[in-house]
C-alpha cells in the first residue's frame, strides 16, 4: 500500500495528533467508564478499497463474531469511525458497565455504542480540535458480524482512496480488546492535507 | 451573538421530542411533540422528576450517558435497535404497521453544561426501521435466490457443455464440463476459434452454418463432429443462441450434447458389419436420391459399377468362411482406396459390391472399374493366394430408374462372368 499524496511530514503530524487523541480517549474512558487500559500507537495508511479489505482481513481474526459499530462524522473533514470488538470482549464490556452477570443483548449493544461514543467523540473531536475544524457526529449503528468481512458491498462502492488509522485498545483487567479504524475517502484526503498544512504553518510560524 | 427570544416556540415547532433534564433527571422542558405523543402535559411534568413518570428507564445507564455528554461536551446516543432502551411511546400515526410502539432514536446533547443540563432529542424512526426490516427481508430473499442461482450455475458448469463465443466464433468462456470433456486446459480453449478446438482442419467440421447463423443473428441447431484432446472423435448436437435477442448482441452461447452413442447406433443401421461399407439399405437410399437429382442429362451423368468376386464359393469351401470374410474385407478396402472421396460404395450382398460415381461418363466409369479390377488382382491375400473380380458397368441415361440402371449393370456383369471373369463389361441402351 503506497502512502499516496501524503508527505512524510504530513504523516508525522497525523501520527502525533493521533497519539494525543488516543491519550485523551484513554483518559476519558478511565474517567467515564472506570476502565483503565492502553491504546497502541496508531498505524496510518493510505490505501484503496482492496487494500482496506486486505488490511482488515489481516487485523481481524475470521474465526469469531464481532460487534462492528460504524459512526459517520461530517464537516470539512468527514469520514467513518469504525469500532470492532469481539463478541467475548463486548460481553465483558456489557458485564462491566451494567454490573450484571448476564447482560442482555440490548445491554451489550448499548455498552458497545457507549464505548464507541466516547472513543469517537474524544479521538475525532481532539483530532479536529487540533486541526482547528469542527465535525458533526451521526447516530452510530452496530451489527454483529461473523468473520472479518466488515465492509458491505455497497460501502465498497463508496470508497476509492482511504486513509486507514488503526489502533488496538486493551483493558486487560476487564479482558476487553478492540480495534479502531478511521476511514475517509478521496476528497477528504485533500481536506486533511490542507488542515495539516495549516497546522504545520502554525507550528513553524 | 443573537439571542432567540422565544426558544420554546422553536422547540415546540420541532417534529421530534425534546426534553431538557439535569443530572438528577429533573425535567426542565417538555416540548409539544412529547405532550402530544406521550399524553403527559408539559405543565404536569416540568419541575418534577422523570423517575415518577418513567420508572422503567435504566437510570444508572442514563446517568452515565448524561455524564459522558457533559464531560466530553459531545452528543451521546442510545442504541437504536429493536429493543427500546429509553421510554416507550405508542404509535399514534394511522398505519397498517404491526409496530405498536415507536422505534426511537435517542440523542443526548449538552445543553448548559455548567448547570449540568442536557437536551434529550427523541426521533421517531419507525418508518425507517420498518423500511430497513423490509429491505433486510428482501435482501434475505435475494440472497436465497442468489444461492439457488449459484447452485444451478454450479450444476450447469459441472454437467453441461457450454461455450460462449463472440461474433468471430472465438471462445470467450466455457463451462468446467466443456473443459473436462474435451480434455484441453481452459487457457488453450478460451481465445481460440471454435473450429480450432474442434479440429476443423482435420475433420469435415464445418462451422459455416454457425457462422451464417451468427451473421443473421439467428438461432441454429445441428450436428457437428469434433476431436477430443485424446484423439477420440465425437458427435454433438449443437444449439447456437444469441445472448440477447434484442438490440446489441455481444455474443452467442453454444450448447453441445454428446450424441456419439446415437451416431454409433445410426451408423450400425446403415453399415455392413463385416466390411464397414454402407449396407444395401443405405445404398438404395443414396441411389434413389441421386436418381431424383434434376441436373442429370445426356451430357452430365453418373456411373454404376457392380463388382462380384470370382469363384468366391470356392474360397469359402476350400479355406473356410473366416478366410472368405478376410478376402471380402481386403477387397472392400481395396475398392474404397481406389475410388474418389465423393463416390458411394456399398456391399450389395454376399460377394457383390456396388459403386456410384457422380459426374462421370461411360469411359470414365469403365476406367475406374478397370483400375479396381487391377488393384484386386494384385491383392494376393495370404491364405488364398490370388483373387479376382468381374465388373458390370453402366451409366445413367435420362428416364432411367434405379431398377433399369441396376439391370443393365447386372447384365454387363453376367457378360463379364461368361466371357471368362476378371474383366470389365459395360451395357448401355
Amino acid at each position: 500500500m503506497e502512502q499516496r499524496e501524503f508527505s512524510e511530514d504530513h504523516l508525522d503530524i497525523l501520527r502525533e495528533l493521533m497519539n494525543i487523541a488516543m491519550g485523551n480517549a484513554t483518559a476519558s474512558i478511565a474517567d467515564l467508564l472506570q476502565a483503565f487500559g492502553k491504546m497502541h500507537i496508531p498505524k496510518i495508511l493510505i490505501s484503496d478499497m482492496e487494500g482496506l479489505h486486505e488490511y482488515i482481513r489481516s487485523a481481524i481474526p475470521d474465526n469469531q463474531r464481532h460487534y462492528v459499530t460504524k459512526q459517520l462524522f461530517g464537516g470539512f473533514f468527514s469520514g467513518e469511525f469504525l469500532f470492532v470488538i469481539s463478541e467475548e470482549s463486548a460481553l465483558n464490556l456489557g458485564h462491566h458497565l451494567y454490573d450484571v452477570t448476564q447482560p442482555s443483548d440490548g445491554d451489550i449493544l448499548d455498552a458497545v455504542v457507549e464505548l464507541t461514543n466516547i472513543l469517537s467523540a474524544t479521538i475525532i473531536s481532539r483530532l479536529t480540535e487540533e486541526l482547528n475544524t469542527k465535525v458533526q457526529f451521526f447516530v452510530p449503528s452496530t451489527d454483529l458480524i461473523a468473520g472479518n468481512d466488515l465492509i458491505s458491498p455497497e460501502d465498497l462502492l463508496n470508497y476509492h482512496s482511504i486513509i486507514i488509522i488503526n489502533t488496538r485498545m486493551e483493558f486487560q483487567n476487564h479482558n476487553i480488546n478492540g480495534q479502531i479504524f478511521i476511514l475517509t475517502k478521496d476528497e477528504m484526503i485533500d481536506s486533511l492535507k490542507a488542515l495539516i498544512d495549516r497546522k504545520l504553518e502554525e507550528l513553524y510560524a | 451573538m443573537v439571542t432567540i427570544p422565544y426558544p420554546n416556540i422553536l422547540l415546540d415547532a420541532l417534529e421530534i421530542g425534546v426534553m431538557i433534564v439535569d443530572e438528577n433527571f429533573d425535567v426542565r422542558y417538555w416540548n409539544q411533540w412529547l405532550e402530544i405523543n406521550t399524553t403527559i402535559a408539559a405543565s404536569d411534568i416540568i419541575g418534577k422528576n422523570l423517575r415518577s413518570f418513567y420508572p422503567q428507564i435504566d437510570y444508572h445507564v442514563f446517568a452515565r450517558k448524561i455524564r459522558t455528554t457533559l464531560r466530553l461536551n459531545s452528543p451521546t446516543f442510545y442504541d437504536a435497535s429493536l429493543q427500546n432502551r429509553f421510554i416507550e411511546i405508542p404509535r399514534t400515526k394511522i398505519t397498517t404497521s404491526l409496530l405498536r410502539n415507536m422505534q426511537l432514536q435517542v440523542t443526548i446533547s449538552p445543553y448548559v453544561p455548567e448547570e449540568s443540563l442536557v437536551m434529550v432529542s427523541i426521533y421517531d424512526i419507525s418508518d425507517l426501521h420498518e423500511l430497513k426490516l423490509t429491505q433486510q427481508s428482501q435482501m434475505h430473499k435475494i440472497a436465497e435466490l442468489n444461492a439457488e442461482l449459484h447452485r444451478d450455475k454450479m450444476i450447469i458448469d459441472a454437467n453441461l457443455l457450454i461455450a460462449k463465443i463472440d461474433t468471430e466464433c472465438r471462445i470467450l468462456e466455457v463451462t468446467r464440463a466443456f473443459v473436462e470433456f474435451f480434455g484441453y486446459p481452459e487457457a488453450d480453449v478460451v481465445g481460440h476459434r471454435l473450429g480450432f478446438v474442434f479440429g476443423e482442419e482435420e475433420l469435415d467440421f464445418d462451422p459455416v452454418h454457425i457462422r451464417e447463423a451468427i451473421k443473421r443473428r439467428q438461432r441454429w441447431s445441428g450436428e457437428v463432429k469434433a476431436i477430443l484432446s485424446g484423439g477420440e472423435r465425437v458427435w454433438f448436437d449443437a444449439v447456437v443462441t444469441p445472448l440477447s435477442e434484442e438490440g446489441e448482441c455481444p455474443g452467442y452461447t453454444v450448447i453441445f450434447h454428446d450424441i456419439s452413442d446415437k451416431k454409433r447406433i445410426e451408423l450400425l443401421s446403415i453399415t455392413d458389419p463385416l466390411t464397414k461399407l454402407f449396407n444395401r439399405h443405405k445404398f438404395n437410399e443414396v441411389f434413389e436420391k441421386m436418381i431424383l437429382r434434376r441436373h442429370w442429362d445426356n451430357a452430365r451423368t453418373f456411373g454404376l459399377i457392380i463388382a462380384d468376386i470370382d469363384h468366391f464359393k470356392r474360397v469359402n469351401d476350400t479355406y473356410g468362411h473366416q478366410s472368405g470374410d478376410r478376402v471380402l474385407m481386403s477387397v472392400a478396402q481395396t475398392i474404397s482406396e481406389t475410388i474418389r472421396t465423393g463416390d458411394v460404395l456399398a456391399r450389395w450382398g454376399g460377394e457383390e459390391f456396388v459403386c456410384l460415381l457422380p459426374d462421370v461418363d461411360l469411359a470414365k466409369t469403365q476406367y475406374v472399374a478397370e483400375k479396381i479390377r487391377k488393384a484386386v488382382e494384385e491383392l494376393h491375400p495370404e491364405e488364398v493366394g490370388s483373387v479376382t473380380a468381374s465388373f458390370g458397368v453402366s451409366v445413367y441415361v435420362p428416364g432411367d430408374t434405379q431398377e433399369s440402371l441396376v439391370s443393365r449393370a447386372d447384365s454387363a456383369l453376367y457378360r463379364a462372368k461368361t466371357n471368362g471373369r476378371n474383366r470389365v463389361e459395360s451395357h448401355q441402351p
